[in-house]
């Protein structure tokens, strides 16, 4: 049987970040993960490396975030976009809680090299986003970082790796073996080899998000964590030049922020008891993040409305308060006194947090093991940071359109230039295979072979395959048929691999369904159930019904 | 300027064009707007008229079975609503059956005239064979899509043929789909091979659409290189038919099909798929050609403009050009303008709407659905045998074929309506779109025909 120092249990942002950072400090770390890299939480988060401008009455939060944001200026440059923002202002009244803002904000603005927050008159507001409500008294304008979410994980992985981690996505842990109140082990099932599967470890970090309680309860350890979902509408395109911030109907803060191809109108924040698996945005909170936008940008329901997305936040368990005032930190939670020994676990956080929640675990691991090492996840640069990309002479060089290697540039970074090495071999790999991206076949081939991807569902998280506005209509059955030449799959797989991924992109197109999206899913039925009949094979294919789908 | 017609068809996909041809055959003055491309044209070409029963999961072995079915389950389906006459409820199942049979043979004709010869007819359902590899049951499909002896011929191979660089068809993939049905439905071929050739039309080698490679083929110096790599290759794995993506061309697929065989001593055949389709792109070519050559006018690029109705006949109609507005006076309208994809029918948060007369909609089921939010109608599986409601959403009709607007009240006694405007059935899981378009098309020109002589008379 394997034998680990640590098993990390969870690939979202702060599992990939705690498996890094395990393996830089030279322990042997496995990283178990029940679906693919970055399938839950974070996959559903607007990628936003904040400031800690929500956060305002928490200065050492705020610190934490700002000196974060510069780590990751460092270490992950080509995966970060700097977004400049405007909270336009309607009333008097609105300005009460800018003030304050402005102020904190200002203070550590230098060090990430941002201004400090401007008040812009209604001209100078609308010169910079026109669609703003012309009838705006003022608006704050200061910068964010964004980071794409499933890159991050995915190279952060990938680093745990390089540093002799292992990484197993497909492996749901059923059982913490411990002894005498100390952990000995971890048995997962693994569904790619359909087998149980077990190894022996000293520690585990239990990074599994808003199933973080039921894994330390496999342990017979408490943990309480208070789960409130978001949803996210997101439109086609950037209908905006600029993140906007603006209050939602019951006064809270809602955003619309500029991401990749398109323009997030997000979130929702509502306690929750439901299956994160299952759980879909509903009408009302559609309805809610649509109405609220509108007062600042009068036009957002004339945007095209691709999907929306729902996901799950595992906040510190404080009860009988707003959600919005319960703490941003974190928790890290050694539950040796409880008498688990070797078990962490976390609870709240963000996104910007990762690398910090990992090195705190990290030391409390390293500590308990008697291991004297020094954190250096901040400074060591992720896979692909390491030189400057010139489009235009790749562009020109291998005869892919400067926008095609842009977009390349913006996932891979420095790699983009090996990827597009391999089309001299292979010039028809310079195909596009997703349009709305784009991404060529050299792409898709290169992630296939570097990043372990089982399903196209993992791949979209690589290569953000089928997330623009055709939603998968024209690139899933191309994409299935090289992905399964590649793994070797049988008919029947890759039939089931097109059916799995058009049931995951139908779970968020479904519930915003309207305008020209409705059109767009008449031309996808018309491709695979029509044409292609994959709605008849369905039942003769051994088709698992998703946690999200109910018995027709 | 204005226009005066005898019959304005709105839409000029495959039920407005069949309303077209025939009224123009009848002698009317007829006036066809196509706004734009038509789904007909991204359709793969295949004339579906029934596969499965609505909700059924058994392929139907001909249409005519599933005529029948409908007629005793479906009186609502717009192929039951042909059986609503003065005859005797036992004859209803044959009249439903022989109208149907009457506009897909005067299609068949049609088509052959414009040199798109058909194979199949409604006695039985064709095992159709896609690019993914898949079949499916569908009525009838270009000659150049009949895949032959194939699934009969104990001893038949078959060489699935893509072209590098053309990233919509693997036949790798589409092989081994292909084997693991028939193996699994104990039929021939026991043995596929696959290929992918160097093609490069007209130079290019990457990104190369089925459009490109239909128009490189249309030259027969094109079709002689291709057709000796593919020899190679039928002698390698001793193919007795070989499929390909279908892009035979746009000018000579059937004479390119029969070149083949010639010059490679094995069955070549189009396989089904997706948009863009040339056999979708043919159809629709074909369609327009026998439109214009019957006598019709035929107005691309444009819509059709109409304040609400206002009274109970439909007198002018407004066609909306990119540079001119035209008044066309007319005695009877068709509205053929489609559901989803022809913009005939739209969707927004406050409910499902008709876009040209803002005639009221109707669910799959027949409930009214003027204001039903789009997502209501959808089920949380993406692909199932029922599909989605709202694909089956529309106008309701009269035994008339006139949309209309409450209980049995037509919304005007000259408007008529066709195609996939129509609520009532889901197309892409009964299979049977091509196939209510042209019948629907064929009835709503001939009560518009008879309205319009009556008229006159």
């Amino acid at each position: 049987m394997a034998k680990y120092d640590v098993v990390v249990i969870g690939a979202g942002s702060t599992g990939t970040a705690v498996a890094r950072d395990c393996a830089m400090r030279g322990l042997k770390t496995l990283l178990l993960e029940r679906d693919d890299i970055a399938s839950a939480t974070v996959g559903t988060c607007a990628g936003m490396i904040s400031s800690g401008l929500k956060y305002m009455d928490e200065p050492n939060i705020v610190d934490m975030c700002s000196d974060e944001v510069v780590y990751f200026k460092r270490i992950a440059r080509h995966i970060i976009a700097k977004n400049p923002i405007l909270t336009p202002l309607l009333e008097m009244s609105d300005l009460s809680s800018g003030g304050n803002f402005a102020e904190e904000y200002s203070k550590r603005a230098e060090t990430r090299d941002v201004p400090p927050v401007l008040f812009l008159t209604p001209e100078d507001s609308l010169k910079i986003e026109p669609m703003l409500n012309p009838d705006l008294i003022a608006s704050l304008y200061f910068e964010e970082y964004f980071i794409d979410p499933f890159a991050l994980c995915m190279l952060q992985a990938l680093d745990a790796k390089q540093h002799s981690a292992d990484i197993k996505t497909y492996c749901e842990v059923t059982d913490i073996l411990t002894k005498n109140g100390s952990i000995t082990g971890v048995q997962y099932f693994n569904r790619i080899a359909d087998k149980m599967e077990s190894v022996k470890t000293k520690a585990i970090i239990n990074a599994a998000g808003p199933w973080a309680h039921k894994i330390a309860a496999l342990a017979g350890a408490k943990l309480e964590l208070r789960l409130n979902k978001g949803a996210h509408v997101i439109l086609d395109r950037r209908v905006v030049n600029v993140g906007v911030i603006a209050k939602a109907i019951e006064g809270r803060m809602i955003y619309l922020f500029p991401h990749e191809n398109t323009v997030l109108l997000g979130t929702t924040a509502l306690d929750t008891w439901e299956d994160p698996d299952t759980l879909v945005a509903s009408q009302d909170e559609i309805e809610y993040l649509l109405k609220s936008m509108e007062w600042v940008i009068p036009s957002i329901r004339d945007a095209r409305i691709i999907r929306t997305m729902e996901g799950v936040r595992p906040l510190v368990p404080t009860w009988k308060i707003p959600e919005g005032d319960v703490t941003r930190g974190y928790e890290v939670i050694d539950h040796e006194p409880e008498g688990v020994s070797g078990l962490v676990s976390f609870t709240g956080g963000k996104l910007v947090m990762c690398r910090h929640m990992a090195e705190a675990a990290t030391d409390l691991v390293c500590k308990n093991l008697g291991i004297e090492t020094e954190c250096k996840t901040h400074n060591m640069p992720l896979p692909g940071n390491s030189d400057d990309v010139d489009i235009m002479a790749l562009a020109k060089e291998y005869g892919v359109s400067q926008h095609t290697v842009e977009r390349m540039r913006a996932r891979r970074g420095s790699e983009t230039a090996t990827i597009l090495e391999l089309t001299r071999d292979h010039p028809e790999w310079k195909t596009t295979i997703c349009t709305c991206e784009p991404v060529i076949e050299a792409e898709l081939r290169y992630a296939i072979r570097e990043t372990f991807p089982q399903t196209l569902n993992d791949l979209r998280r690589r290569v953000r395959l089928g997330t623009g506005p055709c939603q998968g209509t024209f690139c899933t059955f191309k994409a299935a048929a090289i992905l399964a030449e590649e793994l070797e799959l049988s008919g029947e797989e890759f039939q089931l691999d097109i059916a799995d991924f058009l049931a995951e992109r139908w779970k968020g197109k479904r519930q915003s369904i309207r305008g020209e999206q409705i059109a767009q899913e008449e031309l996808a039925q018309g491709i695979y159930a029509c044409v292609g009949n994959l709605d008849q094979a369905q039942e003769e294919l051994d088709y698992d019904l998703k946690p999200w789908e109910e018995v027709l | 300027m204005n226009l005066e017609a005898d019959v304005v068809v709105i839409g000029g996909g495959m039920a407005g064009l069949v309303a077209g041809i025939r009224a123009t055959e009848e002698g009317m003055k007829t006036v066809l707007l196509r706004k734009g491309q038509s789904a007909t044209a991204y359709s793969s070409g295949a004339i579906d008229v029934i596969g499965y029963l609505p909700g059924g999961t058994m392929p139907l072995g001909s249409p005519v079975e599933g005529l029948q079915g409908i007629a005793s389950m479906f009186p609502l389906h717009p192929y039951g609503l042909l059986g609503f006459t003065d005859a005797e409820p036992d004859t209803v199942s044959k009249t439903i059956v022989e109208k149907v049979r009457t506009a897909v043979s005067w299609l068949k004709a049609t088509l052959l005239s414009s040199n798109i010869p058909l194979f199949g007819d409604i006695d039985s359902n064709l095992d159709a064979v896609t690019v993914l590899g898949t079949v499916k049951p569908t009525c009838m499909i270009q000659e150049t899509m009949w895949p032959g002896s194939l699934m009969l011929d104990a001893d038949s191979v078959a060489l699935f043929a893509g072209v590098r660089g053309f990233p919509a068809f693997n036949p790798r993939m589409a092989a081994q789909v292909f084997l693991e049905h028939q193996i699994s439905n104990r039929l021939p071929p026991r043995k596929v091979g696959h290929h992918v050739l160097d093609m490069a039309p007209f130079g290019n080698n990457y990104n190369i659409s089925s459009i490109e490679i239909a128009r490189y083929l249309d030259t027969e110096d094109n079709l002689s290189v291709l057709a000796k790599k593919l020899k190679k290759h039928v002698e390698r794995i001793g193919a007795t038919h070989i499929a390909l993506p279908p892009v035979l061309g746009f000018n000579r697929a059937r004479e390119n099909q029969l070149a083949l065989q010639d010059l490679t001593g094995a069955y070549a055949f189009e396989l089904l798929s997706f948009p863009p389709s040339v056999p979708g792109l043919r159809l629709q070519r074909g369609l327009e050609t026998a439109f214009v050559k019957a006598g019709g006018t035929l107005l691309v690029g444009h819509h059709a403009k109409m304040d609400s109705l206002k009274s109970n006949i439909v007198k002018e109609i407004t066609a909306v050009g990119p540079k001119r507005n035209l008044k066309i006076s007319t005695k009877a309208a068709v509205l053929a303008t489609g559901k989803f994809i022809g913009g005939g029918i739209t969707g927004t948060e406050n409910g499902i709407r008709e876009s040209v007369f803002d005639l009221m909609t109707v669910s799959e089921s027949f409930r009214i659905a003027t204001s039903t939010t789009p997502q209501k109608l959808t089920n949380t599986i993406a692909l199932s045998h029922i599909g989605h409601p709202l694909f089956g959403s529309g106008l309701s009709i009269d035994p008339q074929f006139r949309p209309i607007t409450g209980e049995e009240v037509h919304a005007a006694k000259n408007l008529y309506a066709a195609g996939s405007v129509l609520a009532g059935y889901n197309y892409p899981a009964e299979k049977s779109g091509l196939g209510v378009a042209i019948v629907t098309g064929y009835m709503a020109s001939r009560n518009a025909v008879d309205y319009v002589k009556g008229v006159s008379a």
